[in-house]
């Protein structure tokens, strides 16, 4: 019992905060509610309260930036654990460890030595830039899981395509590949979620010209509690939404089996 | 990745220890230290009881899930695993409106004459974020202790039920220790977590004091432009970070030669 008022308590907080018109304390709940805000937060209605703003821009530079960054990641992620799956090359454990670092270790350092460097590069503030910076510390969760995901591939099944005639490529293609795929789908939402979220990194490389949601939820916390919340809500729903679909994959037995 | 992690990374303790005019000098963990040392231990001490409190209630609650085969635990599963998915920054947020003075806790607490709301419980403080930081991270540590405590076999339980050992006697005593290479990389991965947010202290007591390490890095850089010192921070809570890993490790592994 005490752990659904936990859970939820915290939740509900912000879900009747998008919903408030007016709520004043002593009152338990929303003096009066309505939908206002909601319309104001997507766009459809202007807003002429303070610390208005719509999250429409924000949502899109979001998502286009998660793509982005998904694309690319999968781009050398695959490449990448394909080969640190099926070759025993030598640092193979250095190279894991490289990639897991920005995620076990602290981030911020990193980042504004990254915001320095890209000072010089005129990165500061651009797209590319904080597409660089998810991408840094998101890689950990392509390589690792499509690596594994690559070595539940036996190889037997290769051996079999290629001793019937089919090229490396095109036994990768149409064997492994496809076995692999969910490994390699939830990687990529992995990677997607992450970017979306992103706060530390896009706070130090992206300002002050890319606003992305969690950047937008940090300033309107400020001033106004009805759009912060309904922002909130709008960033809760992929994550909650991937939640649902893995929540078949993500046993508890396989967590331990994670890794190198 | 070499660029984009090593070069930072590298650059981070090199601009630390190097004045700007190149010469090797402590001067910037001089002022690290002098300005900041409260907040080095307070940023220390909210992600050790963060961790402590997350790390007992996963245990129960793994514990539970696992020796218990009601329905009722395939609900908790689901449940427990929702705060993983959500990030920081709406954690935050959500703090921010259940913990406020006139927030949701508290005015259901005085709805039961637990508090009386003209003064409140004032969360925005430690207290507020490590609650944050528990909410968390506790689902995630669940999530690896659950996935140790599997591994156990039926039979190990039973037998130390068998000879009349209570519940708690068995988690404690049988089920940790077994586990307990998957717990300590769930510490370690906790409180390094704990330690290195920058999003929920930022927007939850951004401007208070004492507060976290990871905001005093902000500060410096956007407002002083001094890298030195935020880089002498960044590599003091690299080196706790370090030290709690290589602690935890031997104190967990040490324990086997007691066995």
């Amino acid at each position: 019992m005490a752990l659904c008022f936990a859970i939820f308590g915290a939740i509900t907080g912000i879900v009747l905060w998008s919903i408030t018109i007016a709520w004043y304390w002593p009152h338990v709940l929303p003096q009066s509610i309505g939908l206002d805000y909601w319309l104001q937060v997507l766009g459809f209605q202007r807003s002429w309260s303070l610390g208005a703003v719509s999250i429409v821009d924000s949502f899109y530079l979001s998502v286009i930036i998660a793509l982005i960054v998904v694309s690319l990641a999968m781009l050398i992620a695959i490449p990448a654990g394909y080969v640190l799956a099926k070759y025993s090359i030598p640092l193979r454990g250095a190279i894991l460890l490289l990639f897991l670092m920005p995620q076990a270790f602290p981030q911020q350092p990193i980042f504004i030595n990254l915001m320095l460097t890209f000072y010089r590069l005129n990165l500061i503030g651009t797209i590319p830039g904080v597409v660089l910076a998810h991408l840094m510390a998101s890689l950990v969760y392509a390589v690792w899981i499509s690596s594994a995901a690559f070595k539940s591939v036996s190889p037997d099944l290769e051996e079999a395509a290629r001793s019937v005639g089919a090229s490396k490529l095109k036994s990768f293609l149409h064997i492994t590949l496809p076995l692999a795929a969910p490994g390699i789908i939830a990687s990529s939402v992995f990677v997607f979620l992450y970017s979306l979220d992103e706060f530390t990194g896009t706070f130090f490389i992206g300002l002050p010209f890319i606003t992305t949601l969690p950047m937008l939820l940090y300033s309107a916390s400020g001033f106004n509690m009805q759009f912060a919340s309904a922002t909130a809500i709008v960033l809760l729903i992929p994550s909650i939404a991937f939640m649902v679909v893995i929540e078949r994959f993500l046993k508890a037995e396989y967590i331990s089996g994670m890794g190198v | 990745m070499i660029v984009l992690y090593l070069y930072p990374f590298a650059s981070s303790i090199y601009g630390s220890f190097v004045s700007d005019q190149g010469i090797v000098t402590l001067q910037f963990y001089e002022t690290a230290i002098i300005n900041y040392k409260a907040d080095i231990l307070f940023s220390l001490e909210v992600s050790l009881l963060s961790t402590a409190i997350s790390a007992v209630l996963s245990i129960l609650m793994a514990a539970y899930l696992r020796l218990t085969s009601r329905r009722i635990a395939r609900f908790f599963n689901s449940l427990y695993r929702i705060p993983l998915f959500i990030p920081f920054v709406v954690i935050a947020q959500m703090m921010r409106t259940f913990l406020a003075p006139h927030g949701l806790l508290n005015v259901f607490l005085a709805q039961f004459g637990l508090i009386n709301l003209e003064t409140p419980l004032q969360l925005f403080d430690w207290k507020g974020l490590t609650i944050g930081f528990v909410w968390k991270q506790t689902a995630f540590m669940t999530l690896m202790t659950l996935g140790g405590f599997t591994m156990i076999k039926d039979e190990m339980i039973e037998a130390a039920r068998s000879v009349g050992a209570s519940v708690l006697r068995v988690v404690w005593s049988i089920m940790v220790p077994i586990a307990r290479t998957i717990i300590v990389v769930a510490l370690i991965l906790t409180f390094a977590s704990n330690i290195s947010t920058f999003s929920l202290p930022y927007m939850f007591i951004g401007g208070s004091v004492p507060t976290t390490m990871t905001v005093d890095i902000a500060h410096r850089v956007m407002y002083f432009r001094d890298w030195g010192t935020a880089n002498a921070l960044g590599v003091i809570s690299y080196i706790i970070v370090f030290a709690a890993a290589i602690y935890y490790m031997r104190y967990m592994v040490g324990r086997e030669s007691y066995g």
